[in-house]
């Protein structure tokens, strides 16, 4: 039989001789290139939508971070300089106590983000952790497990967040640890999911059937398996936590003043609905969609070349 | 059937347990126990005491909770301090006023996202399918509140067409005669709604669309508008009843933000207020009402789901 | 004038970029009453070519050339509005899978009377009398009770007649069967194609029967066209293409199919896999794979040309015609049955009265015990050192069940399994890890069985790593030699596997299968996902390893050719029983169960002679419960010969021969006393 040496040769030198009758054994070569995650990323960047959501949240990020740095502000004291329409010196004008908006805008922004990512990251940890558990032990565990989960479903998010921010005096770090605490439920759910259809997939049994333990199938082919639904369902967290912190804010329920984010700048500028001061609203609430869209965006995306990839297996 | 729902109910009264529990460790978070949080930061020992016994607090933990359910299975939610009425009472006359308004939010965005969706998912790609994906993502994008505040900016103070606070009258009758002060709080929150369900409705009619019963009936000559009406409608309305009751609680959410924009005097409006009162006894009445009802929801979700569903139905 | 002529028919499938040229100048016709059978393999264009007639493409494709006449009316010109009046009335269709054919929200009944009611314009009572009546005529049982049920109050084999029932409700002059057997079990497949015909008989209609399996086209089609890569490769009548095969490529194919009499020891394969259509290559498109190959076939495209009035072929060197061309052998290296010698055989693994049942729980907090499911009673079996074993029966015969306790996946609920001569279940966990390594599984999937984040390096490798044999590097050097000895290059090593074709997935699963060096494979449905030209090179590969590593194979199949060719000993099982065992001729020329003879009588053979004068014994009914099996002798029910003793009494295991057994009160073959001392089961 011959063997190929020439991956890319292909199929054609195969199978012997033109006389060749008793069946070859050789087995050809695989069909096309690239890594699976070359796949992903290719198929993502194909995706012009992504391509806006990323420079959104660079765009969104430098503003907030580097901002500041370039485009120097007062952000601590007020002034009597207030509700100043856009004009010199305040390319969006100031707001009731004084602030420039611009200024404010890249600070608020700071922690909006900041509590973003923090939320995500937190909330994703103790989901997948809690949803693999359950999933891959199953049975009454797996029961029992889900039935807090739906327990804390069923109340909605923000009732428990207001009763809590009403009980506790609101800082950062409580309001990211509060905010995690009531987002852990959904990626929870989802790893389950993943990990009680994973674990009785072929190439698990297979493991098995080589003698691997527990340990060496969640750690190696169940959560790299579900790594995707995880990184997608992240995303999409770390826009729920900016929505939710603009809701706690507006509804007076965030840090206290002079703390900023876009949530607070917008619950300060509806008192001024009716005196048209148009800068008040539309660009923190701008900054809001934009990025959460940027988000919601790239969450899209990845599923999407996801889906390709489980497509083109 | 039999067998499914009393499956889905027992499993119904596990999450209320849960949800009591629950509501039961929110009491017990506030600092200084129940008695400071509720007399006040200036009650003496003696009055903490004399209300701790008074209230049973002063037993075993798991005493109080049984103390606890037993006058929650009354029907009994305690007492608000702060406005010296129960919160049955204080409940009684705010519920009905946002059932109304989350009921008939929830009723005009099904009757909007429903076509919508389906026609998307026919003429998928097409022009239409992505204008609508992208109103139906940035509406998903936008906080609720602001949405609110954008439509009082657009149709109250500059067009003038609808007033821009909700009816304030006491009882739900004067809300229902007031049908152009509901128009702005009704629709910020079916547009909230129709964001997300018309993106289920979409991925349910593709999926349904894809089907290889759709092949059949099309093998038979049927015209496009019986497969879609007959065939495919009812198997892609199936996974959205469920859809809805997990829904509820975001409705729920996306109701309090909406009654706060427009100072609708209903039970999420209260929860604000007695919010910044710290009138605990209230917060958490509402809290376990919204719990069960959620649960109660999301059970009549899945009922309607199986008497939709022959292979649920005849099982 | 032919009731179905496709002329010159060219369809398309748009992609993201390019186009799938599915089907490629396809002419084929149809006459009426006739039955013709479209054969290929999987993305041959055999189905779009159906679909093509149908205009019912899916949204991508489209007919870009060519004409479908139909009574001499161009379907292709048709307004959507006219194809519709066509469709269900002029033509029907039935399609491949009855369990998800039909709408679960809809009524059988009204799924059929809606057909009768929009062609034949009559109010909804008349359709559904209409209805009921082609119930009865597909041996619906009690139609008339039935009418209301939902799909899937009905199994599978009832829901194809339903699907038949509504394609025939307006009496189609032309009905496409889109391989209607194919996801069915073999008793129920030989129901249904004896239905099709008698149905085809009776009403005089025509029938094009699209189908990748030789056997159901020998025994039920009057004309063969074979389809390769989009193109119409060969058509003649059914016993000419079987007898006097004129294109390489149908030569092949029939080559590389297993017989069931046992006489094929290597089956010829098509080296290589069907050429891409979005960029179908220049030239005659078998050359690829050809044997016989030139240079002329490489450049410039053969046409269909005929020798004789009714045969016809594409290829400028026909086999059978030119004298230097030789017929493809078939090497008949008949391994002896000798090979089975017990007397001095060691026994690898004993299974001793091996049963397994299920408990089906209810409720969500309380799981109370709502019954048992016995998917496996009381086996015994003797698996000897070397020897291929396989265990043939329809879906939940419990098959795969005993395949898992043989490898240690499930534990037996009753008896003992002994391997080696020790108890397999007897071990401390960290013990069974490594006996398992000499226990290893051939998965059916190849799709599933490979982990799709893991390069084909790793996934061989893992086997290795888990039980840390070797340093790394003589890890990396056994990786590259398994590799090459299942014929892929070293350079799969790098490689995810979505990048290979399914058959090189099988490969690489059975690479790594043997890192572990085992004694025991159990290969569960090893390729039945798997297309014919394909699946010979596996089963080829198969022997070979089996020889070159002195493999021990149990395999599991429902494909009795499959089983033949592989096996030196044949178990059946029906319901959770063993109920006959025996040599490969005991079996397959000499069967004593009649469940055993049903089912072989069951299967088509890609032989027309022998298919059309074979005398069926059709299975009637359908699987009982595993839940609750009948009395006595579980097959009774479906059993010609069954009396009141054998619901009473479970037929013991008696002898038939030295190594063929059955459970039967009444076999169909004299029992043999064995002289003591002789081997048992």
């Amino acid at each position: 039989m011959s063997k190929i040496d020439d991956l890319d040769e292909g199929l054609s030198s195969e199978g012997g001789g033109g006389n060749e009758i008793i069946g070859s054994t050789s087995g050809g070569e695989a069909h096309s290139s690239g890594s699976q995650l070359k796949l992903i990323v290719q198929t993502f960047l194909e995706n012009k939508l992504a391509i806006v959501g990323i420079a959104l949240v660079v765009v969104a990020t430098l503003f907030c971070f580097v901002g500041p740095l370039l485009y120097h502000t007062n952000q601590v004291t007020t002034s009597y300089n207030i509700t100043q329409p856009p004009g010199h010196g305040h390319p969006l004008g100031t707001d009731q106590n004084g602030y420039d908006v611009l200024g404010r805008l890249m600070v608020g922004g700071q922690s909006s983000l900041e509590i973003g990512f923090s939320v995500a990251i937190i909330a994703t940890f103790i989901g997948v952790l809690y949803g693999a558990i359950a999933g891959f032990i199953g049975g009454i565990v797996d029961t029992i497990m889900m039935r807090i989960v739906d327990t804390l479903l069923s109340i909605p998010t923000l009732l428990l967040l207001i009763y809590l921010a009403a009980v506790f005096r609101p800082t950062l770090k409580l309001l990211i640890i509060v905010i995690s605490a009531v987002s852990w439920l959904s990626p929870a759910r989802l790893v389950r999911g993943e990990a009680l259809t994973l674990r009785v997939r072929d190439y698990v049994k297979a493991v098995r059937v080589m003698g691997g333990g527990s340990r060496r199938i969640i750690v190696r082919h169940i959560v790299p398996n579900a790594i995707g639904t995880i990184v997608v369902n992240a995303t999409f967290q770390i826009a729920d936590a900016i929505l939710v912190m603009a809701v706690l804010s507006y509804l007076g329920l965030g840090l206290p003043p002079p703390a900023a984010n876009w949530g607070s700048m917008l619950s300060d500028g509806v008192n001024y609905v009716y005196d048209g001061y148009w800068w008040l609203i539309y660009p923190a609430g701008l900054a809001i969609i934009l990025t959460v869209v940027a988000f919601n965006l790239i969450g899209d995306a990845i599923r999407d070349s996801l889906e390709v990839r489980l497509q083109k297996r | 059937m039999i067998a499914f729902l009393v499956k889905r109910v027992g499993q119904s009264v596990v999450v209320l347990i849960g949800v009591s529990i629950i509501a039961f460790i929110l009491e017990h978070l506030l600092p200084g126990g129940p008695a400071k949080a509720i007399l006040g930061g200036r009650a003496s020992p003696f009055q903490i005491a004399a209300f701790n016994h008074a209230n049973g607090l002063d037993k075993p933990l798991w005493q109080q909770y049984g103390i606890y359910v037993w006058h929650l299975l009354h029907g009994n939610l305690g007492r608000s301090y702060k406005l010296n009425q129960t919160v049955n009472s204080v409940l009684a006359n705010d519920l009905p006023k946002s059932i109304l308004l989350v009921g008939s939010a929830l009723v005009l965005s099904l009757l909007i996202a429903i076509p919508i969706g389906v026609f998307q998912a026919v003429r998928r790609n097409g022009i239409f399918d992505y204008a609508a994906t992208s109103v139906s993502f940035l509406l998903y994008s936008m906080p609720s509140f602001w949405l609110g505040i954008i439509l009082i900016l657009a149709f109250a103070v500059n067009l003038h067409l609808f007033p821009a606070e909700a009816p304030q009258g006491q009882s739900i009758g004067s809300i229902i005669s007031d049908p152009r002060a509901m128009f702005l709080p009704v629709i910020t929150l079916t547009l909230v709604s129709y964001a997300s369900f018309t993106r289920y409705m979409r991925s349910s009619a593709i999926e349904a669309l894809a089907q290889d019963w759709i092949r059949t009936a099309k093998a038979k000559g049927l015209s496009q508008r019986v497969i879609l009406f007959k065939h495919m409608l009812r198997n892609a309305l199936i996974p959205i009843a469920t859809l809805v009751g997990l829904s509820l609680p975001s409705l729920i959410t996306a109701g309090i933000v909406t009654e706060s924009v427009f100072n609708f005097p209903g039970t999420g409006f209260r929860f604000i207020n007695a919010a910044s009162t710290e009138d605990y006894p209230l917060l958490l009445g509402i809290i376990i009402l919204i719990g069960v009802l959620t649960v109660v929801g999301n059970l009549l979700a899945d009922i309607t789901y199986a008497v939709l569903d022959p292979r649920v139905r005849y099982r | 004038m032919p009731l179905l002529e496709i002329d010159d028919l060219y369809t398309n499938i748009r992609l993201k970029k390019g186009e799938v040229k599915a089907v490629g100048g396809v002419s084929i016709s149809v006459n009426a009453g006739e039955t013709v059978g479209l054969v290929g393999e999987s993305g041959c264009g055999k189905t779009m070519t159906g679909m093509s007639i149908m205009r019912l493409l899916p949204a991508a494709g489209y007919i870009a050339s060519g004409r479908v006449l139909l009574d001499g009316r161009d379907l292709v010109k048709l307004s959507e509005e006219e194809m519709r009046a066509v469709r269900g009335n002029d033509i029907g269709m039935i399609f491949q899978d009855p369990m998800t054919s039909l709408n679960p929200c809809l009524t059988i009944g009204s799924q059929i009377a809606e057909s009768v009611a929009l062609h034949k314009k009559v109010n909804k009572a008349k359709a559904m009398e209409r209805a009921i009546e082609v119930l009865e005529l597909v041996g619906m049982p009690k139609p008339k009770e039935r009418i209301n049920d939902y799909p899937h109050q009905l199994s599978g084999g009832l829901r194809q007649r339903v699907m038949i029932a509504m394609a025939l409700s307006c009496e189609p002059k032309l009905l496409i069967a889109d391989e209607p057997t194919t996801a069915l079990d073999v008793t129920i497949q030989a129901q249904i194609l004896e239905l099709l015909d008698s149905l085809k008989e009776k009403l005089g209609m025509a029938m094009l029967l699209i189908t990748h399996d030789m056997g159901v086209i020998a025994g039920r089609a009057d004309r063969v066209v074979v389809m390769y890569a989009g193109k119409v490769v060969e058509q003649a009548p059914t016993e000419k293409i079987f007898a006097s095969t004129n294109h390489p490529y149908t030569e092949a194919l029939l080559a590389s199919i297993p017989k069931m009499d046992g006489s094929v020891a290597r089956l010829y394969s098509i080296p290589g896999i069907p050429p891409d259509l979005s960029n179908p290559p220049t030239g005659c498109r078998f050359a690829e794979r050809c044997r016989l190959a030139s240079d002329q076939c490489r450049t410039s495209e053969p046409q269909l040309t005929s020798n004789d009035q009714d045969h016809s072929f594409a290829c400028f060197h026909p086999v059978g015609i030119e004298a230097n061309h030789v017929k493809v052998a078939i090497k008949v290296e008949a391994e002896e049955i000798a090979r089975i010698e017990h007397a001095d055989r060691k026994p690898l693994m004993v299974l001793d009265h091996v049963s397994k049942e299920f408990e089906i729980t209810k409720g969500a907090i309380l799981q109370r015990k709502a019954g048992t499911l016995k998917a496996v009673t009381d086996l015994s079996l003797t698996i000897y050192d070397g020897e291929t074993i396989g265990i043939v029966g329809e879906s939940g015969c419990g098959k795969s069940t005993t395949g898992s306790m043989m490898v240690a996946l499930e534990r037996p609920t009753g008896g003992k399994i002994l391997f080696n001569g020790e108890d397999l279940f007897g071990h401390k966990p960290k013990e069974l890890r490594s006996v398992r390594s000499n226990l290893q599984l051939m998965f059916q999937d190849p799709y599933a069985s490979l982990d799709p984040r893991m390069r084909v390096g790793s996934i061989i490798r893992e086997p290795l790593d888990i039980n840390k044999i070797g340093t790394p590097q003589e890890r990396e050097k056994k990786v590259i030699s398994l590799l090459s000895e299942v014929g892929l290059s070293a350079k799969a090593v790098e490689r995810y596997p979505h990048e290979f074709s399914g058959g090189q997935r099988q490969r690489i699963g059975l690479a790594r299968a043997l890192a572990l060096n085992p004694k025991l494979i159990v290969a569960d449905e090893p390729v039945s996902a798997l297309d014919v030209s394909i699946r010979s090179q596996v089963l080829n590969l198969m022997k070979d390893l089996q020889r070159t590593h002195g493999l021990t194979y149990v395999v599991i199949s429902h494909d009795l050719s499959v089983v033949r060719f592989l096996a030196d000993r044949i178990g059946v099982m029906y319901l959770g029983k063993l109920v006959e065992i025996g040599t490969g001729y005991d079996i397959y020329e000499n069967p004593a169960h009649p469940y055993t003879a049903a089912l072989l009588s069951a299967v088509p053979e890609p032989e027309p002679e022998r298919e059309k004068t074979k005398i069926r014994k059709v299975i009637q009914g359908e699987l009982p419960s595993a839940i609750n099996p009948p009395s006595g002798c579980r097959f009774r029910t479906r059993c010609e010969r069954a009396t009141d003793l054998c619901a009473q009494q479970e037929p013991p295991m008696t002898s038939f021969g030295v190594l063929h057994q059955a459970a039967c009160h009444f076999p169909l073959i004299s029992n043999v006393e064995i002289r003591s001392g002789a081997a048992t089961n």
